[in-house]
């Protein structure tokens, strides 16, 4: 359960404030698909920045897991961001030089995850994107998609509770963005993982389970699909 | 995240930036091979300096002077002060010297033995052999406690005082001379003296008159200058009863008549140098013991290598310069990877652990690279150095001590960290979105 309560974000000094976020309060459910959908500096990247702890709103609160994370210690909302969410980019963010197994291996090696847990957590990661019999290449010597997977395998080796993708197809063609987007939604719904994403792209947006459009720091809409049992946000 | 971690992708991070990474390394290596070679050159001159002191100084002998700014235990004296009959002029610094009363005093002490005064002994010129044509030449009292390599001729077992007739000449004297060594064994050596008073005058000239004296030695033995010496000076040796003959001739008349500036001695059996030092000291005599002498020799032994350490400290710190260019310069180009990692919750500190970490490395490697080359070259190049200052063969004077070199890469490693106390600094403080942004 994600919960944002009059979250208001603003930039710039006192003569030139922009307002990123105004007063936005949404909730969505555990498990739950979710597209944040808005222009270019419509405050959805802030949205996002703002839910995973990246950045510090002025006002209002984000409740995750029960706890305002903007109330946490630094340390504490590093602790939240390396055991219970993780993300996907768009330029993936894979270390090039560094072998597949090493990109998966940052996480767990972040989260403390014991040295001997590790190796198996990182081959379920990569088999889990088809990756496994490239653990051992360059992550530079991959192609596009392949990166990207390889970036869902970094993302889901600590095993997080929330998933936020910002733009996770907008550097791939189609086809490798059907398998993206198939990898994030069924790794979402067999493990029950909430996943957010940031696009641009309405055809990405559709297979949600939730849209919120987000239009000027505000959220103009908020779409439901077709599942009835679940609810949208609240205004 | 663990240590062994962060230091694992720090090595990695470095491992693919090889040729920026052995670069400042490389910087690094300069500096510790001059300091380790400097250390080295200390080692060994402070162990040859121990060998030209056991070599050439009883460790039982003593230097008593009646001035203790000689051994440097004292202030210079006031430029104005009472007369002191016993002032007298060594090397045109006026000093405190000692008398016939203080030989006899020291002569009668039990605690040391070898009572010798240094006799200042001048020459007016020399003859060698039936010639008539005159030289000039140092002469020196022989010491029986230093045995000089011989070239010809024969020398006293150690200890021995050399006949009262003898005179040494040094191997130059041969090549001035256009003589063979063995040429020169058995000639007469006429040592010409004067008064430093005139003694007469000349009514014809209408000049004072300085008495003159000739004394004749046969040379014994025709030596070389000891490797291992204090006094490398190309001097006749003569024995102490005609220094001493000397000494009283010349000086008759004039204040420095009997006064010696110095004395040699040598610590009785029954106590030890130090001990008669102190008892000197309270009878009014200053001493300075083999210690002493060695501590003076470590000292500028020990000033030298500090000098060319200090190049070392100067192309170390030029290199420090380096590992904070190159980390600031990793730290923009891993500005992404930076923010993916802070953005997946690794704290600041770890990130700045690991850009410490790789400086460490560069400091490690830098370290093992300039001990290694200074090691490997002083080892190859030892025996080459000995020859050529004509240190005597199996002298090493680059001696490497495996303690001084890992202390010296520890030392490194914490310099490069301190070096990269900023560039991880700037890592650390990263903000997430903003790193992420740049791409």
């Amino acid at each position: 359960m994600i919960e944002l309560r009059h979250v208001t974000k603003t930039y710039g000094n006192k003569k030139n404030v922009f307002t990123a976020l105004d007063n936005v309060s949404l909730s969505i459910k555990e498990g739950s698909t979710v597209a944040i959908v808005g222009k270019s500096g419509s405050g959805k990247s802030t949205l996002m920045h703002a839910m995973s702890g990246l950045d510090q709103p002025q006002s209002g609160e984000v409740i995750i897991d029960g706890k305002d994370i903007l109330k946490l210690s630094g340390k504490a909302v590093d602790k939240f961001r390396s055991h219970t969410i993780s993300f996907i980019f768009q330029s993936f963010f894979v270390e090039g030089n560094e072998t597949c197994y090493d990109n998966v291996s940052l996480p767990l090696e972040i989260a403390d995850v014991p040295i001997g847990e590790r190796n198996a957590r990182i081959e379920e990661a990569l088999d889990a994107v088809e990756l496994l019999e490239k653990k051992r290449s360059r992550a530079k010597d991959l192609s596009g998609g392949q990166k990207q997977r390889l970036a869902i395998a970094r993302a889901i080796a600590a095993r997080p509770k929330v998933l936020f993708a910002d733009e996770p197809t907008g550097n791939l063609d189609s086809a490798t963005s059907e398998v993206v987007e198939t990898l994030l939604f069924e790794y979402s719904k067999r493990h029950n993982t909430t996943l957010i994403v940031v696009t641009h792209d309405p055809d990405l947006a559709k297979k949600c389970d939730m849209q919120i459009v987000i239009k000027d720091g505000k959220i103009a809409e908020s779409i439901s699909a077709k599942q009835p049992h679940k609810k949208g946000a609240k205004r | 995240m663990k240590a062994r971690d962060v230091i694992r992708r720090a090595g990695r991070n470095l491992r693919q930036a090889k040729v920026r990474t052995l670069l400042t390394a490389l910087a690094i290596s300069v500096g510790a091979f001059t300091i380790m070679l400097s250390l080295a050159a200390g080692e060994g001159a402070r162990q040859y300096a121990d060998n030209l002191i056991k070599s050439n100084v009883d460790p039982r002998s003593l230097f008593i002077v009646k001035d203790k700014t000689i051994t440097g235990q004292g202030q210079a004296q006031s430029s104005l002060r009472e007369y002191d009959a016993s002032e007298g002029q060594q090397n045109g610094v006026t000093i405190k010297q000692l008398n016939k009363e203080d030989i006899e005093a020291l002569s009668k002490r039990t605690d040391i033995t070898d009572v010798r005064p240094i006799y200042n002994v001048n020459l007016k010129y020399l003859r060698i052999g039936d010639s008539d044509k005159r030289y000039k030449s140092e002469a020196n009292v022989y010491n029986p406690d230093v045995l000089s390599e011989q070239v010809s001729g024969s020398l006293p077992n150690l200890g021995e005082d050399i006949g009262a007739n003898n005179v040494i000449v040094p191997e130059s004297f041969a090549t001035t001379l256009k003589l063979s060594p063995q040429q020169l064994l058995g000639k007469k050596v006429t040592l010409t003296i004067e008064k430093a008073t005139p003694t007469s005058f000349d009514i014809t000239t209408g000049q004072a008159v300085n008495e003159t004296k000739d004394i004749v030695l046969t040379i014994r033995s025709v030596v070389k200058p000891p490797k291992l010496s204090f006094t490398p000076s190309e001097a006749i040796q003569i024995p102490i009863s005609v220094a001493s003959e000397i000494a009283d001739f010349t000086t008759e008349g004039t204040p420095a008549y009997q006064k010696y500036f110095a004395v040699t001695a040598k610590a009785a059996d029954s106590t030890t140098p130090e001990a008669a030092k102190t008892a000197l000291e309270k009878a009014g005599f200053y001493a300075q013991t083999a210690d002493d002498l060695q501590g003076f020799l470590f000292t500028i032994v020990n000033v030298i290598t500090s000098i060319v350490a200090g190049f070392g400290v100067i192309a170390l710190i030029a290199s420090i310069f380096g590992i904070i260019n190159t980390q600031y310069i990793s730290v923009l180009e891993r500005t992404s990877q930076i923010g993916l990692m802070k953005a997946l919750g690794m704290r600041g500190r770890d990130v700045a652990r690991l850009f410490r970490y790789e400086a460490a490395w560069i400091g490690f490697l830098g370290g093992i690279i300039g001990v290694t080359i200074a090691w490997i070259l002083g080892t190859a190049l030892n025996p080459t150095i000995a020859k050529a200052l004509d240190l005597g063969e199996g002298t090493n004077l680059l001696i490497f001590n495996p303690v001084v070199a890992v202390g010296l890469v520890v030392l490194l490693i914490v310099i490069a960290i301190v070096a990269g106390f900023f560039p991880s600094r700037k890592a650390a403080k990263l903000d997430p979105i903003e790193a992420l942004r740049t791409e």
